[in-house]
C-alpha cells in the first residue's frame, strides 16, 4: 500500500474513534505532548494505561466475587480507573466508571457486577482500537513516512 | 500512593526541573515570586504521574518565565475533565495568596516553613474535598 494511502487510512481510522466516542479531545491533548524529544510518548502512556487497567480490572473482579463485598475497596479502584481513562481520553471507559461509582455509592452489588462487565467491554474495545492505531502508525514509520498531524474539523 | 515533588524556579528558566521523591527541594532565598514555585502533585497512578510530569516539562520549556499560578492554570486547562490535585507551597504570608490559589483552582496551600503535621492535615483536607 502506498504511503499516502496508509496515512489517509490512519487519519480516517482515528477520526472514526472520535466520531464513535471511543476517544475524546483529551487524547488530542496527549498527542500534543509528543514531539521529537518524546516521540513515543502517547504509546508509552497508553501502555501504562493498559497495564494499570488490567491490574485494576482483575482486582475489581476479585473484590466483587467476595461473599461480602467491601465497597471501600471497590470504589477507589473504580475512581483510579476513571482518572486514568479520563487522562488518556478513553471516554466510554470513563463514562462507564462514572456509572459504576454511583452503584458503589448505593452499595448495589448486582449493579456493580453489571457495571464491571460494561467497563470491561469498553476497555477491551478501546484497547483493541488503540492497538490497531499504533500498528497503522508503525507501518507508516516503517515505510519511511511521517505520522500526519491530526486535524479534526469538529 | 505516590508523591511527585517538582521544583520550579521562576528565575532563571523553569528548564531546571528537579524531580524528587519526598524531599521538599532546595531553598532559593532570593526568589521574589509570591509562589516560590514549588508545586506538589499527588498522583496516585502511573498514567497521571507520567502525563502530568510531561505536561509540566512541556509548559516549562515553552514558558520559562511562568509563576506557580500560571502553571496551575495550564494544568487545569490540559485536564478538561479530571485534573490532578494541585497543592501550592509558598513562602508568602500575604492573605490574598490563599484566595488567589483557590481562584486558580489550586486545591490546597501549605506555607513555609513546612511543619510535617500541617502538611499532613492540609493534604488530607485537600484529598477529602476532592473525593466529595
Amino acid at each position: 500500500m502506498e504511503l499516502v494511502q496508509m496515512q489517509k487510512s490512519l487519519q480516517d481510522y482515528t477520526k472514526s474513534l472520535f466520531l464513535d466516542g471511543v476517544l475524546d479531545s483529551q487524547f488530542l491533548q496527549l498527542q500534543q505532548l509528543q514531539d521529537e524529544s518524546n516521540p513515543d510518548f502517547v504509546s508509552q502512556v497508553v501502555t501504562l494505561f493498559f497495564q494499570d487497567s488490567d491490574r485494576i480490572l482483575n482486582d475489581l473482579s476479585l473484590s466483587l466475587d467476595q461473599q461480602v463485598v467491601d465497597f471501600k475497596k471497590v470504589d477507589p479502584h473504580v475512581h483510579q480507573l476513571k482518572g486514568s481513562s479520563s487522562s488518556i481520553g478513553a471516554q466510554r471507559v470513563k463514562n462507564a466508571c462514572v456509572v459504576f461509582r454511583s452503584f458503589c455509592e448505593q452499595q448495589n452489588v448486582e449493579g456493580c457486577h453489571r457495571c464491571l462487565q460494561q467497563v470491561k467491554k469498553e476497555y477491551y474495545l478501546v484497547k483493541n482500537r488503540l492497538e490497531t492505531l499504533f500498528k497503522l502508525e508503525q507501518q507508516i514509520v516503517a515505510s519511511g513516512g511521517m505520522i500526519p498531524a491530526m486535524e479534526l474539523g469538529f | 500512593s505516590m508523591q511527585l515533588v517538582l521544583r520550579f524556579q521562576t528565575r532563571p528558566s523553569v528548564r531546571r526541573l528537579m524531580l524528587a521523591g519526598k524531599a521538599p527541594g532546595l531553598q532559593h532565598p532570593n526568589s521574589n515570586s509570591i509562589l516560590r514555585g514549588l508545586i506538589i502533585t499527588l498522583a496516585y497512578d502511573d498514567v497521571n504521574r507520567t502525563v502530568t510530569k510531561r505536561l509540566l516539562e512541556k509548559i516549562g520549556c515553552e514558558m520559562p518565565e511562568m509563576d506557580g499560578f500560571e502553571v496551575a492554570m495550564k494544568i487545569r486547562k490540559f485536564y478538561e475533565y479530571h485534573w490532578p490535585l494541585i497543592i501550592a507551597l509558598t513562602a508568602s504570608t500575604e492573605d490574598h495568596v490563599r484566595e488567589r490559589c483557590l481562584q486558580m483552582g489550586v486545591n490546597g496551600m501549605i506555607q513555609k516553613p513546612i511543619l510535617l503535621h500541617v502538611m499532613d492535615s492540609e493534604l488530607r483536607r485537600a484529598l477529602q474535598s476532592a473525593s466529595e
